[in-house]
Order: C-alpha cells, then sequence, then structure tokens
C-alpha cells in the first residue's frame, strides 16, 4: 500500500511537470478534480499537446476513446497508473 | 544539433531553450531565434516542436529582420498544431508569416465564396492542404480502365477548379497538396499492380496534378506540394495516427508535423526568393577520403576516392557526383579549404575518379586564414548574400566556428560516414525552387565568369600605386577592358519571349529593388498591353560571357511625367555602370515621349539599402518624404529629375558621352556601350 502511494505520488509530480511545460505555467498545481475549466489556456487544442506530452513522458500510448475522454487529473493519473502498471 | 542519443540529447535542447529564454530576458532576440534554431531538427517529435513554438512565439519578430508573408491555410483536416510549428521553420527560412486559417473543412467554399475572410486577409499564397481524403478515388476489383481514367480526370478537375478564383482574384501564389497514398488497401500488393487499385489510380492523379500544375498560366504561381513524396520520405507506417484522424481530423501524425513544416517553409522561401544560391565545400575528407597535402594523389596511401580506393571512395565519389548535379541545375560551387592552393587543386586536375573539375568551381579559396573570413571572401567575390549560402565541412570544429561568426549561412550537420553525406545535405532542403528558367541552369556559369572578372578588377585595381586618381583611373580600364554590350529590349504584345524570366526577376529580386513591387506573369502580361506602361529588359555581355537579361524597368507615363514604377536588376552586374546605362535608356525614353520629368519611388525594406542613393546618385532631387505605413523608422523617398534635350536617344547611344544634367558636377559615365538602336 505505501508502495502504491509512493508510485502514485512520483507520477502526479511527473504529471504535474507536464502541466507546467505544456501550459508554460510553473505555477501550476495540479488537483485531482483540476479540469479545463481551472486552467485558462486548457483547450481542445492544447488538450491534444497535453495527452501527447503524456504519452511521451510516460512512454504510453492512449486509445482513441482516452484521447478525449479524459476530463480531469484525477482520471489522467489513474489512467496512467494503470497502464505502466505503476498501479 | 544533430539527432544524437536520447537522454543526453533531451538534456541538450533543455539548456538551449532555457538559454532561448535568457536570451529573450535579455532582449537579444536574433540570439534566442538562433538557440531555438540550433535546438531542434525538423525529424524531432511534436513534443519539441511544440516547444519551441511555443518559446518562439513570445520572439517580437520585427527584431529578427525577417521578410513578412501574409498565408492562408485551407485544410480539410485540423491543421492549428501544425500551422504554429510552420510558423517557426518558416522564420528560419528567413520570413514571418502572418498564417489565417479557413474553418475546418470549408476549402471549397471559402474560395467560392468573393466575400469570405480569405478575400478579405489578402494573402499572398494559399495553400491548399489537401490530403488523399479529399481524392476518393477507389474502384471496384477489375473496373474498367477507361471509366477509371475518366473518374481520375474528374478528380483532378475538381481539384483544378479552386486555382483559377484564387489566382484570379488574389494574384497569390497556390500551393497544392498532391495526394498521400495510404499505406493499407483491402487489396494490398494489387492496389498497386492492377491497373484498377487505389495505389495505381492514385498514383495517375498525382502524376496528371503536376502536369495540370505546369500548364496552368500562368504555371509558376501553382506550385504541387509532394506531399505523398514526404509522407515515404517520413514513413508510410507511422505517418497516419488513425486516433487524432478520429478523435480531432488530423490527416498525419503529429510527430510528422516538424517534418512537414520545415519542408513547406523552404518551399515557401523559395517561393518568395530566399533559398540558398551557393554550396561552398570544404575538401579534405568532404569530398575525398584522407587529406591531399599530407597524402598526396597516387602513392597507395593517397587520397581515398573511386572504386580503388575501396568502398568509401565510393561514396566520395556519389558525393561529388551530387554536388554536380546540383551545379548543373544551378547551384553555384566555391571551395574553401585548408591547403596550400596547388595541393588543393591537383586532385581536380589529375585524379581520374574527380567529378568535380576546376571549372566546375565559381571562387576556389585554398589558403590557411579562417573558414569565416575565406566565406566572407567567397561572399563578396560572387557578390551574395551570406544568407544565400550553404557551408559543407566534415570538420565539426569548423562547422561551430562559422555557426557562431556567421549564423546567415546554413551549415548542415556532416555525418562521421561520406556514404551518409548526400542524405545529410539533402535533409536541408537548400536548394527549393518553384521553376526552373534557363537562366537557372546557366546561372553557375554566370557566377563563374564573375569571379574571373572580379579577379581581373583586382588585378588592375592593384596595378598602380596608391594614388586616389590612379585607382579611379584603373577602375575605368578595368570596366573597358570588359568591353561590355548592354542590350535593351522593350517587352510588348509581339515580343514577350522574355517575359516569363523578367517576371521572375521581379520577384526574386531583393536588393536592387526600388520598390519591392511584385508582379505575377499574368500581371506583367497585362501591364505589357496596356499603352500607359512600358516594360524594358536588359541584358549584358562582356568578353568573359553573356550575363543574360539582368534588368528590368517598369515605366508609367502620364502626361508629361514617366514614373519609374519598378526598377529591378540582378546583383551579379553590380559595380559596372549598367545602372548609368539603364538610366540613359530611360532618359531617351522619356525625351522621345515628350516627357518633361521622370519620377521614381524608394520604399525601403530590409534588404534594399544598396539603392537608398541611386536616384541620388542619377542626378534625381529628393522631392518628398513619405512615412512608410506602419514602420516610422523606414522613409519612402519620392525622386524626379528633369529630362534635358541632351539626353535625347541620340547622346544615349554613345553612352560614353558624359550625360549633362541639372547637376553640372554629375558626371553620368557607363561603360557599357550598345550596338544597336533599339526601338525605344
Amino acid at each position: 500500500m505505501a508502495n502504491a502511494n509512493a508510485t502514485e505520488t512520483s507520477i502526479r509530480h511527473q504529471m504535474n511537470v507536464i502541466f507546467q511545460s505544456v501550459f508554460d505555467d510553473p505555477s501550476i498545481q495540479i488537483f485531482d478534480a483540476m479540469s479545463a475549466k481551472d486552467v485558462e489556456e486548457w483547450d481542445s487544442l492544447s488538450h491534444i499537446t497535453l495527452v501527447l506530452a503524456i504519452e511521451e513522458s510516460f512512454g504510453i500510448r492512449l486509445k482513441t476513446a482516452e484521447v478525449g475522454g479524459l476530463l480531469n487529473v484525477g482520471q489522467l493519473i489513474a489512467l496512467v497508473a494503470a497502464r505502466t502498471g505503476r498501479s | 544539433m544533430s539527432p544524437g542519443n536520447g537522454e543526453s540529447r533531451a538534456a541538450q535542447q533543455r539548456a538551449l531553450w532555457s538559454a532561448a529564454k535568457d536570451a529573450l530576458a535579455a532582449g537579444d532576440h536574433p540570439a534566442a531565434m538562433r538557440k531555438l534554431a540550433t535546438s531542434i531538427t525538423p525529424q524531432d517529435g511534436f513534443q519539441a516542436q511544440a516547444r519551441v513554438a511555443k518559446l518562439f512565439a513570445l520572439l517580437p519578430l520585427a527584431s529578427l529582420g525577417l521578410r513578412p508573408i501574409k498565408m492562408a491555410i485551407l485544410a480539410n483536416s485540423t491543421v492549428d498544431h501544425f500551422a504554429d510549428v510552420l510558423r517557426f521553420w518558416l522564420a528560419t527560412a528567413g520570413l514571418e508569416a502572418e498564417i489565417y486559417i479557413a474553418p475546418f473543412d470549408t476549402t471549397t467554399q471559402t474560395v467560392l465564396d468573393q466575400s469570405s475572410e480569405l478575400y478579405q486577409f489578402k494573402p499572398e499564397l494559399v495553400w491548399l492542404f489537401s490530403t488523399c481524403r479529399d481524392v476518393p478515388l477507389d474502384f471496384a476489383a477489375g473496373s474498367n480502365p477507361e471509366v477509371m481514367r475518366t473518374k481520375i480526370d474528374a478528380a483532378i478537375a475538381r481539384t483544378i477548379t479552386l486555382w483559377q478564383p484564387l489566382l484570379d482574384r488574389l494574384n497569390c501564389i497556390v500551393i497544392q497538396n498532391n495526394a498521400d497514398i495510404p499505406a493499407h488497401d483491402r487489396f494490398g500488393n494489387m492496389a498497386g499492380a492492377a491497373a484498377w487499385g487505389t495505389r495505381t489510380a492514385l498514383r495517375l492523379y498525382n502524376a496528371e496534378l503536376a502536369f495540370a500544375a505546369t500548364a496552368s498560366k500562368p504555371h509558376s504561381n501553382v506550385v504541387v506540394f509532394d506531399l505523398d513524396h514526404l509522407a515515404s520520405e517520413f514513413g508510410k507506417a507511422r505517418w497516419i495516427d488513425s486516433r487524432y484522424w478520429f478523435h480531432s481530423k488530423h490527416a498525419f501524425s503529429f510527430d510528422a508535423v516538424g517534418f512537414v513544416a520545415h519542408a513547406a517553409a523552404q518551399l515557401i522561401a523559395a517561393a518568395k526568393g530566399l533559398s540558398k544560391k551557393c554550396l561552398v565545400i570544404d575538401l579534405d575528407n568532404t569530398i575525398w577520403g584522407g587529406v591531399i597535402g599530407d597524402d598526396g594523389l597516387h602513392s597507395a596511401d593517397g587520397i581515398r576516392l573511386g572504386a580503388d580506393a575501396g568502398a568509401d571512395g565510393e561514396a566520395f565519389v556519389a558525393f561529388q557526383e551530387y554536388i554536380r548535379q546540383l551545379k548543373a541545375r544551378g547551384v553555384i560551387l566555391a571551395v574553401c579549404s585548408k591547403n596550400d592552393l596547388e595541393n588543393a587543386q591537383e586532385p581536380f586536375i589529375k585524379h581520374p575518379d574527380m567529378r568535380l573539375r576546376l571549372d566546375d568551381i565559381a571562387v576556389f579559396i585554398a589558403n590557411w586564414k579562417s573558414k569565416p573570413d575565406n566565406l566572407r571572401e567567397i561572399a563578396a567575390t560572387l557578390n551574395i548574400g551570406l544568407d544565400a549560402m550553404v557551408f559543407v565541412d566534415d570538420n565539426p570544429a569548423e562547422r561551430e566556428m562559422v555557426r557562431q561568426q556567421l549564423p546567415e549561412v546554413a551549415v548542415p550537420e556532416m555525418p562521421d560516414d561520406p556514404a551518409l553525406f548526400i542524405q545529410a545535405l539533402a535533409a536541408g532542403r537548400h536548394f527549393e525552387a518553384v521553376t526552373l528558367s534557363a537562366d537557372d541552369l546557366e546561372r553557375a556559369r554566370y557566377y563563374r565568369e564573375n569571379a574571373e572578372r572580379q579577379v581581373q578588377r583586382n588585378a588592375f585595381l592593384n596595378s598602380n600605386g596608391n594614388n586616389g586618381d590612379d585607382s579611379s583611373n584603373n577602375l575605368a580600364a578595368f570596366l573597358d577592358s570588359l568591353e561590355m554590350i548592354g542590350e535593351v529590349h522593350k517587352i510588348d504584345d509581339a515580343n514577350n519571349i522574355n517575359l516569363p524570366r523578367a517576371a521572375q526577376l521581379i520577384n526574386k529580386s531583393n536588393q536592387f529593388h526600388l520598390t519591392g513591387t511584385r508582379y505575377t506573369e499574368a500581371e506583367l502580361r497585362a501591364l505589357v498591353s496596356n499603352q500607359e506602361y512600358l516594360v524594358y529588359c536588359f541584358k549584358l555581355r562582356d568578353r568573359f560571357g553573356d550575363n543574360g537579361l539582368i534588368s528590368v524597368v517598369i515605366l508609367k507615363q502620364s502626361d508629361s511625367a514617366l514614373h519609374v514604377d519598378t526598377w529591378v536588376m540582378s546583383c551579379r552586374v553590380l559595380g559596372r555602370t549598367m545602372e548609368e546605362f539603364i538610366f540613359k535608356v530611360l532618359s531617351a525614353a522619356a525625351f522621345d515621349r515628350h516627357c518633361k520629368i521622370i519620377t521614381g519611388h524608394y520604399i525601403p525594406s530590409a534588404k534594399n539599402k544598396l539603392v537608398s542613393n541611386l536616384y541620388k546618385r542619377l542626378g534625381f532631387d529628393a522631392v518628398s518624404m513619405a512615412s512608410t505605413l506602419g514602420n516610422d523608422s523606414l522613409q519612402s523617398t519620392r525622386w524626379q529629375r528633369a529630362v534635358t534635350t541632351q539626353t535625347s536617344t541620340d547622346q544615349s547611344l554613345h553612352p560614353l558621352q558624359p550625360l549633362q544634367s541639372s547637376h553640372p558636377s554629375l558626371n553620368l559615365v557607363t561603360h557599357v556601350r550598345t550596338t544597336t538602336a533599339s526601338d525605344l
């Protein structure tokens, strides 16, 4: 359990770096319920940039349905955890 | 930057990006741009492209001295991310792009609706970004070839109907994608093997499209973008990421975005006259293996060149052959080598496997000075800008020194295996062109002859002491020794054989261009039919050779004034008193038309400072200064000069006679003679 928390924390950390880089804002601090309405620049175009960055950074490929279906940070982290086997 | 190994490369990139940010913060925008350009290659993935595009968007572009271009992209797929990356790559090619993207999937409506935003935007270039999805050619097994051809013709007709409205209403360049033939087909191999196969049909479509673009009038204004070839180069298997087609209608993979943007930027720059003109090559270990000064020509361990010298000897021959072919299509070649001249030239004269010969090389420099100094010398001798040069050297230290000291020069990263040299040079797409005229094919010869003139000029100028009078006498003696003959040709409906080259010269000239005006071939054709306009072109030959058509002047007569609407001249004939010759012809034309004054404008651009004083030098008076819209620092000036009887036709045809003018101190002497009294 402690181990799972540790990997979740590392994913969360890596995810935060991605968000800061994609939205070019070092002050961004992600939280589970965070969604497009919380980040000014998070629109349908930057959503794709975000997804591509996550794919590259974690070395995973999202399925077509997942690309558009991920609505908040919590879902993104859960998906990455499941896909990287880090959960 | 060389595509190196993953982690260290990513770290290097991050370091360059943060250096770019620092330079931006310090207000050194050119340095920031250089850091960004160094940090990335077209093959890099989308993350890096997007990052660079984002940093680039923070740069105030006015500080980079780029040439503005307004362009539109019309696509039935999503191109927004692509456009951001394209803007960056256009900047690396010298262009500051303002890009209008038509709403998704409205290509046809946008073109046909005269009130669409496209026409309000008035782009000078419209990119019809179609893909194979816009070319629905699909046939049942065993379809009749006749039916198939009819359908291909119909598909071509559909594509090209959009060209004419754009050309008519916008007078723009149209870039049309061909069809990126899909990697998968239900018939497998048969799709490209059977007469009715989909790949067969799309290949025919693509070939027909090239013919249609070439046949369109004026053909230089429709350019096919060979998307299918790019997709193949990139790799068809990873060209399309279907997820992002289904999700958001992105027609090709994000990882190909940099690759396509770079190729497009080089083509668009070529259409705007900004492609490279000259390839400068190092010798030792660049066009042969080994060091000529140490290894010699013939010994068993002499330089490696040719099949007898092993596999890399063949690779060097192949690279030379590629360079020779570049020269044959109009690229000027120069040599810049750290060597003694005699050693360096010996293989060119004696080695049986050399593909390059001394007369292929316009300027041959072999000495022990620094390469940046020698590159400056080559540029000065050829009278071209440093930004028109590509420098190829196997030595990373030399490349780095040139990059640092002469950032305008393109310096491709060369691999350490000569078998990969062609690929490395070709990847930069430095020598793209949208048309090739007979003149382009002759260009290398012009420049070689010019370099010979330069040598003669230096010999004349150095032949006498340091006395100022002597040197101007020497210059006059040099110019006379060239035995220059100028030709004037009026272009009109009956005599328009020179018209395509004239249009090309107007559109490619940047430095000797007083007004920056651009006329397409069609517009120029309309002008020569218009009674109010006079269009002249000028040719110049001398004892070293024929320079071909080197100047175009468009004059507009209104009552008693003859106005110089456009005056462009090739920089390869600068300093030859051709300007004075042309002016005398203009004066004679004005006199014959009973004009009292000749007027002209100088509209400054980033590149035409060269002619800011031309009218003054020719005895014109400045009559007004007008601020150019949007840029207070650039002053547009208007000039006029009275037409006097001394500038009559008779006088002008004796061009060595000094021309009388309202400025008695002016002594407009030309050393260009003319043999024929042209009909002015």
